[in-house]
């Protein structure tokens, strides 16, 4: 599997393939900067809290750039996570902080983490984990 | 390979047809590492293709595999569902611990292509999932890199 990185993306795309554009960083680990902010991603959330719930919740840290509380698509209720981003590192984190402690959403308890990171060091990528 | 700390996944979704605007087509896959793959492309209008790249985090791979456990797609088989033909195609390929299914069918338009096919209830979650997942994605890839994805 470990050298083989480059024949896979030439099978599963013609043409240019393999050329993936990404956001510049460094290499891991640590949370990623999203295009103009910090995304978390929050799991667990009760199936009739409302876009207000989360947005209540969270602007307790910091003025909220964006929020997408998905709906399941057969039921019409929430799926059950949802994406909140800010523009601060430090309201992130310290959103991360508190809610993962309080009482959550609509008196259930979520799990709130960084949604995207940085990519693993590129050694990391080719050899399988330390025997 | 992954070690035994993670079950291993892997998620690949591929919808698209060739047609007179060439080869439109969606498509994204994720990986255990985390690392999510998203393409679009269409030269309608000399539109080009998209092609783009990140790494989510543990938590993300996890509401993943969630949603697809739920879904329980992996009880389901494509044997009687519609084949692909000219209108176009899907794929969809998952890992899931020591699971695997490898699905492909032609585009679903509505729930009604899936209540008049021969395998309404397997099918249906399929059409459901499919929706889950992509929407989902779109979010990720939509917020990450301020794009509107296209459906």
């Amino acid at each position: 599997m470990s050298k083989k990185q480059t024949n896979d993306n030439a099978d599963r795309y013609k043409g240019d393939a393999g050329n993936f554009q990404s956001l510049e960083s460094d290499e891991g680990p640590g949370p990623m900067k999203s295009i103009e902010g910090w995304i978390l991603i929050v799991k667990g959330i009760h199936e009739e809290a409302q876009e207000d719930d989360v947005f209540d919740a969270f602007s307790k840290y910091g003025p909220i750039k964006n929020l997408h509380l998905n709906l399941d698509r057969r039921t019409g209720f929430v799926k059950g996570y949802a994406l909140v981003e800010f523009n601060e590192y430090a309201h992130a984190s310290d959103a991360i902080n508190g809610i993962n402690k309080s009482e959550g959403i609509c008196g259930k308890k979520v799990q709130v983490d960084w949604a995207f990171k940085k990519p693993p060091k590129k050694g990391a990528l080719k050899q399988v984990k330390k025997q | 390979m992954q070690n035994n700390q993670n079950d291993e996944f892997y998620l690949r979704y591929y919808v698209g047809h060739k047609g007179v605007y060439g080869h439109e087509f969606l498509e994204f896959e994720f990986r255990s590492d985390g690392r999510l793959r998203y393409a679009n492309n269409s030269n309608y209008k000399q539109d080009v293709l998209i092609r783009k790249e990140c790494f989510v985090s543990e938590s993300v791979i996890s509401e993943f595999k969630r949603i697809i456990e739920e879904s329980e797609i992996i009880k389901e088989n494509d044997s009687k569902w519609p084949a692909p033909d000219k209108i176009g195609r899907q794929e969809l390929e998952i890992k899931l611990g020591n699971a695997h299914i490898s699905f492909t069918t032609s585009k679903l338009g509505s729930i009604h292509d899936v209540q008049s096919s021969q395998d309404p209830d397997g099918l249906r979650v399929f059409f459901y999932l499919i929706q889950d997942l992509k929407c989902f994605v779109f979010s990720l890839i939509g917020l990450h890199f301020r794009i509107k994805p296209v459906n």
